[in-house]
């Protein structure tokens, strides 16, 4: 009999939906794979079985009952542990209060026990083999591998029936995730169930029995894994309907490199890039999230700290903040992720939103010009067709189509050449989105020079003329012309070359 | 595929105990508090004689137990990442009452006590009943619960005055085995947090602070955190007022606003972050006793009293200042 069995489940994110009809199935004593592109379900999928967020509709069930759980205590009590890729760990407990928060061994006098938790959890510690921890430690002293070490861990001191490890292998060195897949395997041959999301394909063909793909909150297919090959699943994970969403690309680049970038690196997860962008391109950056794309971006906007030369028109640049990034015509402009966070002043005007970082440009002497600030307000409005009532409306009242204008508009008003665009079509509306693609064309045809950042993959086979394919860190692949398709993003993105 | 993990013996691998520099880095902010109250301590003891006395002991544990109680609720408020401002408006409505309602025999004076007790605890818990299901802030929320117990303080007794027993009052300065009573107290707040902060509440209290998302991914209930949280920071300002009436033998309406922020600087002097998840009691009851002898040492000086919120605020910026250095430090060596 199937262990779990998924039918009709969906959930909605107020207008977004995250999960529609997907069904699952799966048995006790199988990897189960469960695959797909960023956004195509599987976080809701865990999280909705995990019991961390409630679903719509459907039903679920475990051993043939019904399961609806109200919160993560619920799922526990039915045998199910969730490594999160959003850790679920406290940072200022140890290694083994974390890893036995809220199950602590208990003393007479209603104290932890501290002797026996020790006890238990060298005991967990050794009987995995996991690699070495110091069970006194304060969790926001170890790395994020350590910690994902951790959190696994703590899924296992629940001696849970179902085990869900979400991208659990892709925080660890190879050695690390190489125990965790001969773990994975054993505790399948202990009867339990592993459900596995890895972007790896090759992590996948090494251990999962079985694999059930989603796509746009559907499931599309679900197979024994070896009676599938790897371009089978990349399609069945990508192929959807392309709409007339894109403009006509027309090359414009020329020979004069824009920006410069050799070597640069920073923290853990950008471990050394260089790539030239010329004026007048549209250079896209793809490949899976959290694979050093946010910090090429930050450390080039210089956000983040940082290693490595960067030439701007081909003159030597330090770029370390901001303020330095964005002066001038040959400066740095940046379109960031966190559209309400980073770019906008929710409770300004549109107005003061435009011209927030240009305000020097309207100053005589110190004050503010506010005929010359009018004006270049309402030529930047009607340029990008801004739907404000007035430039007085508060940006916070525009629909996200609108905000993503009117930060488009402040990053123009800077004049800067180079652009630095982070999925700068998340959370917009289709019709917005034609637009925002229209406009990058136009620019570069202008001589700007764009890299541009989406998770979407069509968005970067459609819009731009050449691709880097980031992968932990590195750039894995530069796709151009006929070659920037979503399968070979997809495959720089996913298929480990094995070292030999 | 058969590849498994070979089990190993519990015993067969070294793992390297804490780096202790780190370890002392973890603690600066505690020994820094320490250090500062040696210092000021040697400074009185220097102008003042008798001042490594029991009776000096009794004298100063007496002037800071007030604040000690209050603190104690909270630094359990911060540890939680969060602040309690309704605790003036606790303790000045808590002498009120106890001014206005205690009579002479001890039976009066048992049941209103455990009444104020009640109303601080139930007044907390709505707190934090107000701050999960309405998603407000704490500030604002405490900030207006101040306010109406404030209120409802000045409604019962408009200006100081009203009474307490004779008896009650003797009680602050009882001795039993050479040590007053609130030294037999300070003995039982450490007694209390030892235990506390080994609780699965205590262990909670601080997780949540620590990191609210992850906490409730491990199945904490946030709003029964709350509850548990500010209930406790409710019921040690209750404590606060009854131990006050028994040092000013009154009630006072506005007393109470004297005991919001030095609660707050006490703890932060101690080395509990604002931030929640850091921190212990003894730091607090360390930063309450340095603010109790700044007061102390500008008497003994001779220099304007205004000096002492002066030196108080350098005292609270050192603190701030050393937290922040040692964890840069600590960072970098951990990496």
């Amino acid at each position: 009999m199937d262990l779990v069995t998924v039918t009709g489940l969906s959930k909605r994110y107020g207008g977004i939906v995250a999960l529609s009809d997907a069904e699952f199935t799966a048995r006790a004593g199988e990897v189960h794979a469960l695959l797909g592109e960023n956004g195509a379900g599987k976080s809701t999928f865990i999280q909705i079985l995990s019991g961390a967020v409630s679903h719509d509709d459907g039903t679920i069930l475990i051993d043939g009952k019904n399961f609806r759980p109200a919160n993560p205590d619920d799922a526990r009590a039915r045998g199910i542990a969730a490594v999160f890729q959003e850790l679920s760990l406290i940072p200022d407990l140890t290694v083994e209060e974390n890893i036995w928060f809220r199950h602590e061994p208990m003393t007479a006098i209603r104290t932890v026990d501290r002797a026996a938790m020790r006890r238990q959890t060298l005991e967990l510690l050794a009987r995995y083999a996991f690699p070495p921890l110091r069970p006194d430690q304060e969790l926001r002293r170890l790395t994020l591998a350590e910690r994902q070490i951790v959190e696994i861990a703590k899924g296992l001191a629940k001696a849970p029936r179902i085990l869900i490890l979400d991208e659990a292998t892709s925080a660890l060195p190879a050695r690390e995730a190489g125990w965790l897949l001969k773990l994975t395997r054993q505790l399948a041959g202990e009867g339990k169930l592993v459900i596995f999301i890895s972007h790896r394909m090759a992590e996948v063909r090494a251990i999962a029995d079985r694999l059930t793909i989603f796509r746009n909150g559907r499931t599309v297919a679900a197979h024994e894994a070896n009676a599938v090959s790897d371009g089978e699943i990349v399609a069945q994970m990508i192929g959807r309907n392309l709409d007339r969403l894109y403009p006509e690309r027309v090359p414009s680049a020329t020979d004069r490199v824009a920006l410069k970038v050799d070597n640069i690196a920073s923290g853990s997860r950008l471990q050394g890039v260089s790539f030239a962008m010329r004026e007048g391109e549209v250079l896209g950056v793809g490949g899976l999230q959290g694979h050093g794309q946010r910090e090429l971006f930050q450390a080039l906007f210089g956000t983040a700290k940082a290693s490595g030369r960067i030439e701007l028109w081909g003159k030597p640049t330090v770029i370390g903040n901001p303020r330095a990034a964005l002066i001038g015509r040959d400066g740095i402009a940046l379109v960031p992720e966190d559209r309400r966070g980073q770019g906008l002043l929710l409770t300004k005007s549109v107005r003061e939103n435009l011209t927030l970082a240009v305000i020097k440009r309207f100053s005589d002497r110190g004050f503010l010009n506010s005929r010359k600030e009018a004006a270049l307000v309402k030529e930047m409005v009607d340029f990008l067709r801004i739907k404000a009532e007035t430039p007085d409306q508060l940006a916070g009242t525009l629909s996200g189509g609108n905000q993503q204008k009117v930060i488009f508009g402040k990053m123009l008003l800077t004049e800067a050449r180079v652009l630095l665009l982070y999925d700068p079509t998340r959370g917009v509306d289709v019709g917005t989105k034609g637009e925002i693609f229209q406009l990058m064309r136009d620019l570069a045809a202008k001589g700007y020079a764009i890299l541009f950042h989406s998770s979407d993959m069509p968005e970067l086979v459609h819009v731009a003329d050449r691709v880097l394919v980031m992968r932990n860190g590195r750039i894995a692949a530069t796709l151009d012309g006929e070659r920037i398709t979503e399968e070979n993003i997809l495959g720089a993105a996913m298929l480990e070359v094995e070292a030999a | 595929m058969s590849a498994t993990v070979a089990p190993r013996p519990v015993d067969s691998e070294q793992r390297p105990g804490v780096d202790w520099r780190v370890r002392l880095l973890d603690r600066a902010p505690f020994l820094v508090a320490c250090l500062m109250l040696a210092v000021i301590v040697a400074i009185y003891g220097s102008y003042q004689t008798g001042v490594f006395t029991l009776d000096e002991l009794n004298l100063d544990t007496a002037a800071s137990m007030t604040l000690m109680l209050a603190a104690t609720g909270q630094t359990i408020v911060l540890l939680r990442g969060g602040i309690d401002l309704s605790i003036g408006g606790m303790i000045s409505l808590g002498t009120v009452i106890a001014a206005t309602q205690f009579a002479e025999e001890p039976g009066s004076v048992a049941i209103w006590s455990v009444a104020i007790l009640a109303l601080g605890f139930s007044v907390g818990a709505l707190n934090g009943l107000l701050i999960s299901m309405l998603k407000l802030q704490p500030f604002l929320v405490t900030l207006a619960t101040w306010s109406i117990l404030n209120g409802v303080a000045m409604l019962i007794l408009p200006t100081d005055g009203g009474s307490v027993p004779g008896w009650w009052v003797a009680f602050g300065y009882a001795q039993f085995l050479g040590l007053s009573s609130p030294v037999w107290m300070l003995i039982l707040l450490f007694v209390f947090w030892t235990w506390f902060r080994a609780t699965r509440l205590g262990i909670t209290i601080k997780a949540t602070g620590s990191n609210e998302k992850s906490a409730f991914l491990s199945g904490v209930s946030i709003t029964r955190i709350n509850v548990a949280t500010y209930g406790l920071s409710g019921l040690f300002a209750a404590g606060a007022a009854l131990f006050l009436t028994t040092q000013i033998g009154a009630g006072s309406p506005t007393i109470g606003k004297d005991y919001i922020l030095p609660s707050v600087a006490a703890a932060v002097i101690g080395g509990v972050s604002l931030f929640g998840g850091r921190g212990h009691l003894a730091g607090t009851l360390i930063g309450a006793f340095i603010l109790t002898l700044i007061g102390n040492l500008v008497f003994v000086l001779k220099v304007s009293s205004y000096w002492q919120p002066v030196v108080s605020g350098v005292i609270l910026l050192l603190s701030v200042l050393a937290s922040s250095v040692a964890e840069k430090a600590a960072r970098a060596r951990a990496q």
